[in-house]
């Protein structure tokens, strides 16, 4: 009755730290045939925001697709619970959390956002005026969660700035603490801070063990950290940073298929108990993670495949951290040399990124309002084949501003969001050089064309 | 094609649905699906087994995965340009194809969702800000049925009990002889729901079908009565509706309906459509994952939930190539389906001495079959433990309800099982199920024999 069972599906003998043989490492080709389906003709240098999964993952997927539609009923009482623990193992472990409970999977990081704000939302009923503070830059869907479930439920949001362009931790440190202050002003109590761990737009990795501290120190009630970026691009441990929320989507850099992202919720946090997924099934009440894994008939498989992905990055050299490792030190080469050919700078230093970097774009591109940056990207989507996104950053002190980024034209006041994933090539980012040159030098118009 | 009447929504409505249903060409039937295309279709299921329970996780033909597959292939080519360029077009053309389906007026009105229980969500989440935020009194009553389903009476214990509200059951009789049965059981919980002088009865959840024990419910009379008695809202959970008993939101009337399209329409897993008729209340639903579209409208918010894999959402209109393949499109297929399921469900009810749960016209495509009473069926835990020795040693899947006994009944019967019917199903698997039963019976099986 059961078909043959993929290896690939998990076999008792891969763990998460488990180091390849050092004659079994993915060559060149087979890596090419992992990313196949990639449009051909497109510098995809945009892993940061949809991600990408391999061919073989891809395949342990439709495995596990198949198995339901065989036989659902049996796929339900028999095979769905311990595959989905399993994968819930493999996390635990990734990201040293101590107890399996507090791992729960879920789609994405907008979805974790809804688990944790209502929670906070509700507690608000009894606390009206105290606050919340998050990054002015934090993920539109989170700043909207915080409206659907804080601000209506009666709190004042504080919004920090973050630096940017930014030289050292001490400065977002520095523009924390002063939020943290004004958060706290008039006897207000502080009920959650919502730190990224990497930002959106513009990117940038924020000291969030430091800020968690701070947190601690100064009395906030609850830390929640947005990692959407991090499992895959840096090494989490859970203990060391500290917070009672934290989660990270796997479908961004750590090759899982659309969409799967894990919730991490600290035990010794008192309202863990009082964390429920929106979606209430008949498992309401057994835990967030119970509850998690099911909330009506749909497609669980994108969250059975995390041993099909270890499988895959442990085919590269130093699996995980080799993978993260290298593409840090070639997105900041990339950026170093886009940076150089274009007379402009980074947003960041190096030590501030992990496998994405902001480069300033040329003064020249006039990239003046959000709205240009929307039309750059689709222009270079369209007319160039390079797949990227722009940021827009207003000037802060106005024209004459000292410390305002510049290049030797004018104020650099567009950034480029760099990312670097497996499948990228040199070729990839010199396509992207060529096209910003292209467009400076022979389009006439340059507030026509995009 | 003529049209023809159904009775499956409470009273007589002409089948003259939409035209977007519109009925394939009178042409020879060598156009239309063959016996073996259709083997060839589901292919995918295990053979082994009797698969009389498509009401629980539905099916979808071989077609429609490859159509799937292609989706989930262009996203992933190049997943920025399918993002800005054809999701939201692609969930828009789903949407209008079932505002079609379903009859709404505005394709503002219908929202695409992952499932029945997600629908739920948002419904009551509406229903707990305003208890919350003072619209509601503290007392206030949500009135659903006894047999709600599962999710369904956990969330409105989520948002409605801990919110402050009160909830009133509907009994039910079954076995079910007639809808004046319940219609009459329904007055009789909102007269309770109203009886406390100054409560307001806010919302009334009812199920079209039924999910356990399976029966139709007359949903356009109760919706009448509601109106009639100054009921605020009513929600229809029609998880079983569309593609099983026809769904048509003039003639219905409710302001919420929701319905599965996995589950007897074809679709992968999972999707499900969730209509609002248009009304100024409806500016307060709200997905409850909230992404940058929050405030844009319930169809808007719900199309956008932060990355994920939308491909069965944007396969729905696939659905009808398939279903015009059958004579009588889809319309032909439930109307086959039903025809089926009462003739399986009288065969093994005759073969086995027993009765079914409610006459023909109170269900669609799924009946209850009542087991013989020697099988000593006496509690929820004995129906699960038949089901897994059923599937585990006799290779038949069906879902087993238990049906406790009431005062002074003896020798009833307390198990029925739920057999469905749809368009892969096949003679030879109720069959199977009429002879494993008539084995168990035959060796003196009883469910105490079960080990834990």
């Amino acid at each position: 009755m059961e078909k043959e069972e993929d290896p690939r599906n998990g076999d008792d003998h891969v763990t998460a730290t488990k180091k390849p043989k050092l004659t079994n490492f993915i060559t060149e080709s087979e890596l090419r045939s992992e990313f196949s389906h990639h449009e051909a003709g497109v510098a995809r240098i945009n892993n940061g925001s949809f991600g990408c999964c391999p061919g073989s993952v891809l395949a342990a997927q439709r495995s596990w697709q198949l198995r339901f539609l065989q036989q659902p009923d049996h796929f339900y009482v028999s095979t769905l619970r311990p595959n989905l623990l399993r994968s819930r193992a493999l996390i635990q472990t990734l990201i040293n959390a101590h107890h399996i409970d507090e791992v729960s999977l879920v789609d994405n990081a907008t979805t974790a956002a809804a688990i944790v704000l209502q929670q906070i939302g509700r507690r608000f009923a009894h606390h009206r005026n105290d606050t919340v503070i998050m990054f002015r830059c934090a993920f539109p869907a989170v700043k909207k969660s915080i409206q659907a479930y804080v601000t209506r439920a009666g709190a004042s949001v504080v919004e920090v700035d973050l630096p940017f362009p930014v030289s050292s931790n001490a400065e977002i440190i520095a523009e924390f603490r002063k939020g943290l202050s004004s958060a706290k002003s008039d006897g207000r109590k502080v009920r959650l801070a919502i730190i990224d761990h990497i930002t959106s737009m513009p990117s940038v990795v924020i000291p969030v063990r430091e800020l968690v501290h701070i947190c601690r120190e100064e009395g906030v009630e609850q830390v929640f950290v947005d990692a959407a970026h991090a499992i895959g691009s840096v090494s989490i441990d859970v203990q060391q940073i500290g917070a009672d929320f934290y989660v990270s989507n796997l479908y961004k850099w750590f090759f899982a298929p659309p969409s799967v992202a894990f919730l991490y919720c600290r035990k010794s946090n008192p309202s863990s108990s009082e964390t429920h997924h929106p979606v209430v099934s008949h498992e309401y009440g057994n835990g967030l993670p119970v509850e998690s894994s099911w909330i009506g008939t749909r497609d669980y498989t994108p969250q059975l495949v995390v041993p099909a992905i270890m499988e895959f990055v442990n085919q590269f050299e130093g699996g995980s951290e080799g993978i993260m490792r290298r593409n840090h030190e070639e997105v900041v080469r990339m950026g170093k040399m886009l940076a150089e050919a274009w007379g402009t700078s980074l947003g960041s230093p190096p030590e501030m990124c992990a496998s994405m970097v902001m480069v300033g774009l040329p003064s020249k591109l006039h990239v003046l309002s959000d709205d240009d940056a929307t039309r750059l990207r689709s222009h270079l989507r369209d007319k160039h084949g390079v797949e990227v996104p722009i940021y827009y950053r207003a000037p802060k002190n106005g024209e004459k501003g000292e410390s305002e980024p510049r290049d030797d034209h004018g104020l650099i006041t567009g950034y480029a969001r760099i990312s670097h994933q497996v499948y990228n090539r040199i070729e990839d980012y010199y396509k992207f050089r060529d096209a910003i040159n292209r467009i400076i030098l022979e389009e006439t118009s340059l507030q026509g064309c995009f | 094609m003529a049209t023809h009447d159904h009775h499956l929504n409470g009273d007589t409505i002409t089948n003259s649905t939409t035209n977007l249903a519109k009925k394939p060409k009178l042409s020879p039937s060598s156009t239309f699906i063959t016996a073996s295309e259709i083997q060839s279709e589901f292919s995918h299921h295990d053979p082994s087994i009797a698969r009389i329970n498509n009401g629980s996780f539905g099916c979808c033909p071989a077609s429609i995965v490859k159509a799937q597959q292609l989706l989930q292939l262009q996203f992933l080519r190049q997943p920025d340009h399918f993002y800005f360029n054809h999701l939201r077009p692609g969930i828009l053309e789903s949407r209008t194809f079932i505002k079609q389906l379903i009859n709404a007026h505005h394709v503002d009105e219908v929202s695409i969702v992952d499932n029945a229980t997600t629908a739920a969500a948002i419904v009551l989440q509406r229903t707990a800000w305003a208890f919350a935020e003072g619209r509601f009194d503290k007392g206030d009553v949500a009135i659903m049925l006894h047999y709600a389903y599962g999710a369904v009476k956990k969330s409105i214990e989520a948002y409605v009990t801990r919110a402050g509200g009160c909830v009133i059951e509907v009994q039910l009789p079954f076995p079910v002889n007639s809808n004046d049965e319940i219609v009459h059981e329904f007055r009789k919980a909102l007269e309770k729901g109203k009886e406390h002088g100054r409560r307001r009865v806010r919302l009334a959840v009812i199920d079209h079908i039924t999910s356990m024990p399976s029966v139709v419910i007359p949903v356009k009379e109760l919706v009448g009565i509601c109106r009639e008695e100054g009921v605020d809202q009513v929600f229809v959970d029609a998880a079983h509706g569309i593609g099983c008993t026809d769904v048509d939101m003039q003639d219905i009337g409710a302001d919420f309906y929701t319905s599965n399209l996995h589950k007897w329409f074809f679709c992968p897993p999972s999707v499900a459509f969730l209509y609002c008729r248009k009304s100024p209340s409806c500016l307060d639903l709200h997905h409850p994952v909230v992404s940058h579209e929050y405030g844009n409208g319930l169809a808007v918010e719900s199309a956008w939930i932060g990355t994920r894999d939308y491909s069965a959402q944007l396969v729905v209109p696939k659905v009808l190539e398939f279903a015009n393949r059958f004579e009588g499109g889809i319309d032909g297929i439930k109307k086959r389906n039903h025809d089926n399921v009462v003739e399986m469900g009288q065969m093994l009810a005759k073969a086995w001495g027993t009765n079914l749960g409610c006459p023909p016209e109170m269900c669609a495509t799924m009946i209850m079959v009542g087991l013989p009473a020697s099988l000593g069926i006496s509690s929820e835990l004995d129906t699960m433990k038949l089901r897994t020795h059923l599937r585990d040693n006799f290779g038949v899947e069906v879902p087993i309800y238990y049906r406790v006994p009431k005062d002074e009944e003896v020798g009833v019967i307390t198990g029925y099982a739920r057999i469905s019917y749809q368009v892969y199903n096949k003679v030879e698997e109720y069959t199977k199920f009429r002879d494993a039963v008539n084995q168990l019976v035959c060796d003196g099986f009883t469910c105490a024999l079960l080990s834990k």
